[in-house]
């Protein structure tokens, strides 16, 4: 039995992982990837609460959810970017900054 | 005749009087070419002649015409004004308009080319305005504003060519002198005034009037229930006189008038003629009952000195405007003579000859003038156009000005066959007939007249011969063959005119006989001698054997080239030369200490009260600069500090506005993360 301090262990780090790369990469595919990275995470802790779940196994539905929202939200993200690609013919968002001063 | 009734008279010399103010006020109200003008005033003038004219056929030697309006109430006191036509007025109205257009339609031709002709018509208007509204004024009130604005409208004429200093000095010079005797006029007005409480000159000296009927008693001066001491008469007789010395020109305020001659030669002929120094005359025929003998003493022995005086002077001038000029101030005191003896008829009857012949001898001397002036400019010489020196045998080239000229001089030398041989025979013989009865000093009077008028044919003959005769002084000067050309067309005629009028016949029929002359049966004669008495036949021949003898001597010394006798450096010749240095002593007595005192006032005015108010400008200024820097420091300060802040504090505020995404995120986050710690120690706390 995996005691579930390791899990949520594991899902800290992912979101950490995930937090880094949206913060420092130059690339926008990677920040959503960053994002895909914070949001499983948020998925393992659902699964792994599910156990001490009253209900049954509501975590785990609430996890499937989440990863068909995930999905939905890669592809208008992905949408996104393509747009901004076509307009800005970058996707570095250091690059993007319109909203400046 | 019953078509004129008193006011149809009375309304046309008003008219006649405001046709030349329409001019005047026509001209420089109503814009238009610099050279407009002429038409309408020769229009307006001769229309002022022909209604004096029909003014004049129906006064003169008919009832006197006398229309009042009330002009204003001071309490229960009326004040009236009015026109007053007698003899007198009616005769001076027609003089002056006569001499008026003649002058007129002179100027057009002497003036022509001058660049501000207008301004020339529209004061000769003003001037003919106030010369006629003068002498047809009923009460001395009006009389006294036509005379302020005769002096005031001279004042404009002589100054007409202002850009040259001696006009600006002359005519303020003009307008000093009569300002001085406007004085004496003013107080004589308000002794009259105080006497009878009336200024109607109709009521105060027609005959049976109030100063008739006033009498002295016991050294008081009483009219009905007002008295006042006697000295007050012979004061405001004095007084009147005052005023009229300087109008006429008599001494001692007689300077003014050569000087006067700065102004156009028109001018000076209009001045000399007809108007302003005729006023004086005017006024004391007018007020003649207001003179006791202590006044008409006076007035004669001041007439008989200035026609001396200024005869002497014009024996030594050399501008032929200025012998002209002295030569007027010397017939005028002539005719103040005549009013001081008594024959105030002779007066006026020799104002109005002399009117025409001085009129005559400026126009002619005009007309050299501008001939001489034309040659100067054509040749571009460089000699006095008005020096009778650089002349001479002008009668070649304009032998009309010349006969003209001669016709005027023999009136004012007064030989028969002339209107001068009975005027100045009237006086002359008036004079004799007033010293008869007086003392031996008094005879001092006609007799400097005899000699004065023996000096006029000297002076006269002079100027005639040094002008006419001889050789043309400048062919040797610039030893060149000069010709001249007689006046032009429009003086030509106006010389004529003026040279009949210089004759016997206007004014008598009788060549020799004074007496027969309508002017003086028209105006009362106070005394008068038959014509038998010994004065009628001794003077005349005295005053014209010497005449014709002295004028003899002058063609001898300047028309012959016989060498005249040089008297320049005799100290008689200079006293004269310099005007009896009349002008020195003014200057020494009067005008340096006025001009000292206004220096010293203007020093006083520059230093103390421009100082006083410079300073206070400088206080303020300093206020204004202190108040200046609170305002900027302070008030500004706060200002500028509160903006400058916000500022600073949005510049700052604004370096976290990059614009990058991933720089958002991570504020967001450290803020997050911030709240959950302390959210986490607070409640370990």
């Amino acid at each position: 039995m995996i005691p579930l301090s390791h899990y949520l262990i594991i899902s800290a780090a992912l979101f950490s992982i995930g937090v880094y790369a949206v913060l420092s990469k130059r690339n926008a595919i990677m920040i959503l990837v960053g994002i895909e990275f914070m949001l499983n995470a948020a998925i393992l802790n659902f699964v792994a609460f599910s156990k001490h779940d009253k209900f049954a196994a509501s975590g785990q539905v609430f996890a499937l959810f989440a990863i068909v929202l995930a999905a939905a939200a890669v592809a208008v993200s992905l949408a996104i970017i393509l747009n901004v690609y076509k307009y800005y013919k970058t996707i570095d968002p250091t690059q993007i900054d319109k909203l400046r001063d | 005749m019953d078509t004129f009734t008193p006011e149809t008279i009375s309304l046309l010399a008003l008219l006649a009087a405001l046709m030349p103010l329409l001019s005047f006020g026509g001209i420089l109200l109503v814009p238009g070419e610099r050279n407009r003008g002429s038409f309408f005033s020769i229009l307006n003038i001769c229309t002022s002649l022909v209604l004096s004219v029909i003014v004049f056929i129906h006064v003169w030697q008919q009832s006197t015409v006398h229309q009042q309006i009330e002009w204003f109430t001071v309490g229960d006191w009326k004040f009236k004004a009015g026109i007053l036509l007698n003899n007198l007025s009616a005769l001076m109205l027609v003089l002056i308009s006569l001499v008026a257009t003649l002058v007129h339609i002179y100027s057009t031709k002497y003036m022509e080319g001058d660049p501000y002709i207008f301004r020339y018509w529209a004061y000769l208007g003003l001037f003919c305005f106030s010369m006629l509204g003068l002498v047809i004024a009923d009460n001395l009130l009006l009389i006294y504003m036509f005379w302020e604005l005769v002096g005031f409208s001279s004042y404009l004429l002589i100054g007409f060519w202002f850009t040259r200093d001696a006009a600006v000095q002359a005519n303020k010079k003009a307008f000093i002198m009569n300002r001085l005797g406007d004085l004496g006029f003013l107080t004589g007005i308000m002794i009259i005034f105080a006497q009878f409480q009336t200024l109607d000159i109709a009521l105060l000296f027609k005959d049976g009037g109030f100063v008739s009927h006033s009498l002295v008693q016991n050294g008081y001066w009483i009219f009905s229930s007002n008295q006042m001491p006697q000295m007050w008469l012979t004061f405001a007789g004095l007084a009147f006189f005052f005023g009229a010395t300087a109008k006429s020109a008599q001494f001692p305020l007689h300077t003014w008038l050569p000087d006067a001659m700065e102004g156009p030669t028109s001018v000076s002929s209009l001045i000399h003629a007809a108007t302003m120094v005729a006023a004086g005359v005017f006024l004391l025929a007018r007020i003649t009952p207001i003179f006791n003998s202590t006044v008409l003493t006076v007035i004669a022995i001041i007439g008989a000195f200035t026609a001396f005086m200024s005869a002497t002077i014009a024996l030594a001038q050399n501008d032929i405007k200025r012998i002209l000029a002295f030569s007027t101030i010397s017939q005028l005191g002539f005719m103040m003579l005549a009013i001081g003896v008594g024959a105030y008829a002779s007066a006026i009857f020799h104002l109005v000859t002399h009117a025409f012949f001085k009129c005559l001898l400026f126009l002619a001397a005009g007309a050299v003038i501008h001939e001489m002036h034309h040659l100067k400019e054509k040749k571009a010489l460089d000699f006095d156009h008005q020096d009778i020196r650089t002349m001479g045998g002008l009668r070649k080239f304009m032998p009309l000005t010349f006969i003209t000229m001669v016709l005027a001089s023999l009136a004012l030398v007064g030989l028969p066959f002339t209107s001068g041989y009975l005027s100045k025979d009237a006086i002359l013989i008036q004079a004799f007939e007033w010293a008869d009865t007086k003392s031996i000093w008094a005879k001092l009077v006609p007799y400097s007249a005899l000699f004065t008028s023996w000096l006029t044919a000297f002076y006269i003959s002079r100027l005639i011969f040094k002008v006419f005769f001889g050789e043309l002084k400048l062919n040797k000067a610039f030893t060149q063959q000069f010709s001249l050309h007689e006046a032009p067309g429009a003086m030509k005629y106006v010389l004529v005119t003026l040279a009949i009028f210089c004759l016997f016949p206007i004014f008598s029929s009788n060549p020799f006989h004074y007496e027969h002359a309508w002017i003086i049966e028209g105006l009362p004669v106070i005394s008068g001698i038959a014509r038998v008495n010994i004065f009628h036949t001794i003077i005349p021949i005295t005053v014209n054997l010497a005449a014709c003898f002295l004028i003899f001597i002058a063609y001898k010394w300047y028309a012959v080239a016989v060498k005249a006798p040089d008297f320049t450096n005799t100290p008689l010749f200079r006293f004269a030369e310099n005007q009896w240095y009349f002008d020195t002593l003014y200057k020494n007595l009067f005008v340096d200490k006025v001009v000292a005192l206004a220096k010293a006032t203007f020093r006083f005015d520059k230093v103390v009260i421009d100082g006083i108010v410079n300073l206070m400008g400088d206080v303020g200024v300093l206020f204004a600069a202190i108040s200046h820097w609170f305002d900027r420091k302070i008030v500004d300060g706060l200002v500028n500090g509160a903006g400058s802040l916000s500022k600073s504090i949005g510049n700052f505020a604004r370096h976290f506005q990059t614009g990058r995404l991933q720089h958002y995120l991570v504020t967001m986050l450290l803020v997050v993360l911030t709240f959950f710690i302390i959210k986490y120690f607070s409640l370990a706390i």
